[in-house]
């Protein structure tokens, strides 16, 4: 009797740990996965991908021109992200007081953020306070970004592998081995980032992106059946346009998407005796072709 | 949009906005700006495979003659930039 009571006893003991080893197995999305790099250089260097270019010179440039290479540097290449981080319900006094929970917007604009620790933020912090664009300029949505880091959203990726539209086994430098992405070509792949609307999963929230929300729920229910990939990246185009820094192909990216007709009528109008109104009847139609929300936001 | 008689002068402007609207899920206030935004209170933004119609009746000066009428659709990321993408001028004159 002692002895099943010993043996009850230790297997609640035994479910109790169970639970605890299991909640910060969930809280860090499926996988323990603490934040490893303690330096802003770390961050730059872990997912500096300039190595890539000597074998994909041509998608290397296409991805260079696109704001992939530049996601904290907003239009016209000014950082975005200082405005909130001096004023607003994510501003801090200074850099030393940054957080990651300073910076729910890195969740889309700089996703690596999440393997660096609060000592690497904090300098983070202090290169956007002071505009030092150099710094800032040297982080960006990387091949190791999309080609590892948010390459499978079933699982963590593997840090030691690429990952790609098929698979590779003699891939050659730093990673020799390229497993298929069995996501890459959907638009879930995009849509990790591309939003959906409301981030609730951070405090303060969040909202900056709907377009995958709006692909999802306005254009798929309405009969459509392109990927993102498909307009945003034809024939595996990285530099994933429209670039809104290039003013006349972004007027023509939207003029072709959104046909806009108008048809003008001159008349009198006569309703009653004694009643005449000259007038002009102007009828504008803007259709759109594009598989989200315009604008979007 | 604006229609212009023939002396230049406009005598008519009219503007829509197309957008999503949110508010901070505080009120029915809309917000701007990513740390503010929650949800949608209202979208007035082109829809995929959807279209926004717009009318404008204008009444025509007693002067008439020959009216321009231009018709501008322009993409604003940020306040004070303007990307333009569409303009139309229709010439018409009361017969």
């Amino acid at each position: 009797m002692a002895d099943r009571g010993f043996t009850k006893a230790g297997r609640s003991g035994a479910v109790f740990f169970l639970v605890l080893a299991i909640l910060p197995w969930i809280a860090h999305g499926g996988t323990i996965h603490p934040p490893e790099i303690h330096s802003l250089s770390g961050l730059i260097e872990r997912f500096d991908s300039s190595g890539c270019r000597e074998c994909h010179e041509a998608i290397y440039r296409q991805w260079e021109s696109s704001h992939h290479a530049r996601p904290l540097m907003g239009l016209n290449d000014w950082i975005f992200l200082s405005k909130y981080l001096k004023e607003g319900a994510l501003a801090v006094r200074s850099a030393r007081e940054a957080t990651r929970a300073n910076f729910p917007c890195a969740k889309c604009h700089l996703p690596q953020l999440s393997l660096a620790t609060d000592e690497a933020v904090k300098e983070l912090a202090a290169a956007i306070l002071k505009d030092d664009k150099e710094t800032v300029r040297k982080l960006g949505i990387t091949c190791l970004v999309c080609h590892q880091e948010k390459a499978n959203v079933h699982h963590r990726p593997e840090t030691d592998a690429l990952y790609g539209s098929r698979e590779l086994r003699d891939h050659g430098g730093k990673y020799s081995t390229v497993r298929q992405s069995p996501v890459m070509k959907d638009p879930v792949f995009c849509g990790q980032c591309h939003g959906q609307g409301p981030n609730l999963d951070t405090f303060p929230p969040v909202q900056c992106a709907t377009l995958y929300g709006s692909y999802l729920h306005a254009y798929i229910p309405a009969g459509g059946t392109q990927t993102c990939q498909d307009c945003h990246m034809p024939h595996k185009d990285h530099s994933v346009r429209p670039n809104f820094n290039d003013r006349d192909e972004t007027s023509a990216r939207l003029a072709a998407a959104l046909p806009m007709e108008v048809q003008v009528l001159a008349y009198t109008f006569h309703p009653a005796e004694n009643v005449k109104t000259p007038m002009i009847v102007v009828r504008t139609r803007i259709t759109s072709k594009a598989g989200h929300r315009v604008p979007d936001g | 949009m604006a229609a212009h008689a023939q002396t230049q002068e406009a005598f008519f402007e009219a503007r829509k906005i197309y957008m999503p609207q949110s508010t901070d899920g505080l009120g029915s206030t809309m917000v701007l700006g990513p740390d503010t935004k929650l949800g949608l209170i209202r979208d007035t933004s082109i829809q995929p495979f959807g279209s926004r119609e717009e009318v404008f009746e204008i009444p025509v000066p007693a002067e008439g003659g020959e009216v321009s009428v231009h018709v501008d659709l322009s993409y604003q990321p940020r306040p004070g930039d303007v990307i333009p993408v569409h303009s139309v001028v229709r010439k018409v004159a009361l017969r």
